[in-house]
Order: C-alpha cells, then structure tokens, then sequence
C-alpha cells in the first residue's frame, strides 16, 4: 500500500470522527488508530501497519490548525465527546475573557463514560474556545487558546 | 431532609422486619409514643415505607440490614484490607462521587471509600439523577490514584463492569450482563451503573474517583422517575434479605483488585470476559454522541474497549465516546 494512499485514510479518518479504520485489500491490510487505551500494547496480529493518528504530525488537522492560532493552545488529550460544563444546565467552567489559574478545570472530556476534567496548563485568560459543547473531539483538537 | 439520631434507633429496632408495638418503641428509646409516630411519618420521606396495623405496631415494609463498618471488614482479604485507607460510611451525604471528587482535591489518599446508606443528590452521567433511597441499595465510591495519563487508564471503564459482575456472580448463579462500557444489565434491563470521574495532569499523575450504584431493593414509588428499564436483586431473586454488607464487601474485593492491578495489567486479560457478559452484541442500536446519532448492528468491542458499529453502508466504526442504546430514545 503507498504512503499517499495511507496519508489519504488518514484524512478521511480525520474528517469523520471515527476512532479507528481497518481496511483489507488482498493480503494487505491496513488499521489506523487515533485512540491507544491499553497501557500495556496490543498486538494486532492481521495488520502489518499500524499508525496512530495522534502521533502523525504534520498529517493531522489538528497541526495544520496549530500553525493559523496564537497563544498557548490547550488540546485534547485524547478522542471523546467536548462538555464546557459539569452537567447540562449549569454554568460553563470558563468563558472567553475570564483569566484562569494552571490546575482550573477548562472542561469536561467523555471518553468510555469516563469524565475527565481538562485542567488549564498556563495561567492567562482564555481568549478562544474552539469547540462547541457536546461535540466529538480528536486527539490533539485544539479545544482553548490562554493567553 | 436529614435523617434524626431518633429516626436512626427506630430504624436499627424496626431493620428486622418484624412487628414493634408503639409502647415498645418509645420504652426503648425513652420518649412518648406519640413522638415515635411524628418519627416513623419522616420514615416514608426516607423511601422506608411501613406499616401500622392495629394491636401489632409497626412494622418495615422489607426487613433492612443498615451497613456497619466491621460487617464489610469481614468480608474483605487481607490483601485488600491494605489497599483500603479508609472507609467512611454516611448516613446521607449528597453523592459518594461528589464527596471522593472533593477529598481527592484536598490531597486525601488513594484507597478512600465512602460508602452511603442515602444520596440525596446521586447522580448519573451529564446530570442524570441516580434514585437513591435509604438503606436499600449500595453507593459505592473508591478513590485511587493513577501514576499513567488519563488517556491510558480509560479502558478501566470496562474492567471496572468485569469486577461488578465477579461480583455479583460470586453470590448469584445468574447470567449478569454489561452493556458498553459498564452499564450492570440482567435481562435487559438496568441493575446498576457506574460513574468514573477522573482530574490530573494530561500526561499523569491522575486521580479517579470510581463509583458504583447498584439496586438491591428499589420501591416502586421512589422509582417514578426512572425513564429506562430498571430492576433491582430483590426482583432478580425473589428474596427479601440479600446480605448488603457481605455483598458490599464482595464487591470492594473485587473492585479494589481490578483497579489496584489495572497500570500492570491493562485491559487486554478483561476482553474476553468482558465480551462473555455483552449484551448488545450482535444487536440493532444506536448511538448518540452529541447532537449526532448514529444506527447500526453492535459488533462488540475492540481490544481497546472501543464499540464497533457496523453501520448501514456495511462499514465497521470504532467509537470511544456517546451513548448507545437499544431503541431508539435515549436511555
């Protein structure tokens, strides 16, 4: 299989917000994954190719935006659904303009019905939010800008 | 409302089921009987019903085993019982998850376990209440404390559904189910649910605050307000006394020995059982992930504990995230 057409699976993979591909072709076989949930690795004994989106750069959406935005960007660490506050209803962590302490809670980040609480890495005021809540969001998306 | 110190002695005298006269009660506890029946009226707000039948007293609607400290003790191994530093039990207290999440901020250690006989604020995913009466069901929560990222403990979500249903198939010879990620199923319809809520760095250290509501004896009346398919394992067993300590500390076994393991072990040594006990396999679903909806047939899961769908196109998808149900509204 060519570089240009795994570089192409990659973007459809990108575009569409599914966490992995595996796609057969004769003896060829190829999966992509943007997610790696096992601490411990997991062979994947019929795909001789293996690459993780999130550790492609250059290839991702998520670094051609990178280079379009100023400031400190806080990105997701990992594939899940976005929540700018603790339950439906209530207040949103931050908003734009509202300066934030390193260790504030920024949002929420669902991913296995785990929520995890993204937490402010720089101390400034968030001049951007770059996703809309409950939405889907990738490793590596930029979801704030502090400065 | 808070439960009173009298309300607690009534509770502890009427837990065994059996008839208390008023005169009884009200010797015991050293006030007048018409105390004891302003009392008992607070009971039923409580999610307690009772009954009063003329010439016998008052009796519990089901016999109630209160949770006590050295009771779940028991219970647990010796290699556990050193995992655990400590076990806090509340009579009410908002959510076990909320108490844990608040503590783990204030640096409190990994291995804290607040258990509650009431929640008065339980909840579920994104603000979804969890019923929670009084002294019928389990309210778990296990703080611990992860060296790996966050990223790297998620497939713990499946592994911790794996240990409920040891669990539960340690003192039932029944056929349990997990419903992705960890929803606690029989017979199609829901048992119990969990709730992992996780703080820390993006690179670790991090912190999860792991909790576990599982009906045991659900009134009908506090269960109006349950949108899905519910049971409970009083249903489930057609028995009225189920051990709630024995079965709290059954539990925490194999909880504790699931999560202690889990930076070791991972999730790969779960998949197999995990896929034993699902019970959308195979089956139409849909899942909700945002404003987005997506139908399909339930594949399973993937070695990471992602769902695979195969949509109509005849394409398989992995998802980490969204809701999956069964039908078509939102469970």
């Amino acid at each position: 299989m060519d570089i240009r057409k795994i570089k192409k699976l990659i973007e459809i993979l990108e575009e569409s917000g599914i966490a992995e591909l595996e796609i057969k072709e004769g003896e060829e076989a190829i999966r992509i994954t943007r997610y790696s949930a096992a601490p411990a690795s997991v062979a994947y004994a019929p795909a001789p190719v293996q690459i993780t989106a999130g550790h492609a750069p250059g290839l991702t959406v998520a670094a051609d935006v990178e280079e379009k935005l100023s400031g400190h960007i806080v990105k997701s660490p990992m594939v899940g659904t976005f929540y700018r506050s603790a339950s439906p209803g209530t207040k949103a962590f931050v908003e734009v303009g509202h300066s934030v302490q390193a260790g504030d809670t920024l949002c929420i980040i669902e991913a296995m019905k785990i929520l995890n609480q993204i937490e402010a890495d720089k101390t400034g005021t968030v001049t951007k939010i770059l996703v809309d809540n409950a939405e889907p969001v990738e490793y590596g998306q930029p979801l704030f800008i502090i400065e | 409302m808070p439960i009173s110190d009298t309300q607690k002695a009534i509770l502890t005298l009427l837990s065994d089921g059996q008839f208390h006269s008023g005169t009884a009660l009200a010797q015991a506890l050293n006030i007048s009987r018409s105390a004891i029946w302003k009392q008992l009226n607070g009971l039923s707000d409580l999610g307690l019903p009772y009954a009063a039948v003329s010439g016998k007293g008052y009796r519990l609607e089901k016999p109630l085993e209160l949770l006590g400290y050295e009771k779940i003790l028991t219970v647990i191994d010796e290699k556990n019982r050193r995992l655990i530093s400590e076990i806090e039990i509340f009579d009410q207290i908002l959510s076990t998850n909320t108490y844990l999440t608040g503590r783990a901020a204030d640096n409190a250690p990994s291995g804290a376990v607040c258990f509650a006989e009431q929640q008065t604020a339980g909840k579920g995913r994104r603000g979804r209440q969890w019923v929670s009466p009084y002294g019928s069901n389990i309210y778990v929560s296990i703080l611990w404390r992860f060296q790996a990222s966050p990223l790297a403990i998620s497939g713990l979500s499946l592994v911790i559904g794996v240990a409920v249903i040891r669990a539960l198939k340690a003192r039932y010879a029944l056929e349990f189910q997990l419903k992705w990620p960890n929803d606690i199923y029989y017979q199609d319809k829901k048992l119990g649910g969990i709730l992992v809520e996780v703080s820390g760095e993006s690179e670790g250290p991090c912190a999860a605050v792991i909790g576990l509501g599982l009906n045991i004896f659900l009134p009908e009346t506090e269960a109006v307000s349950i949108t899905q398919q519910w049971t409970d394992l009083s249903k489930i067993t057609s028995r009225q006394q189920l051990g709630r300590n024995s079965l709290a500390g059954t539990l925490l076994n194999e909880l504790l020995t699931v999560i202690a393991g889990f930076e070791e072990i991972g999730i790969t040594a779960y998949l197999d059982e995990w896929r034993q006990y699902d019970c959308l396999q195979g089956k139409p679903a849909t899942l909700f992930l945002g404003e987005r909806r997506y139908e399909g047939i339930v594949k399973g899961i993937d070695d990471n504990g992602l769902l695979l769908l195969t949509r109509p196109d005849g394409s398989t998808q992995a998802y980490a995230s969204g809701e999956v149900s069964f039908r078509d509204d939102r469970i």
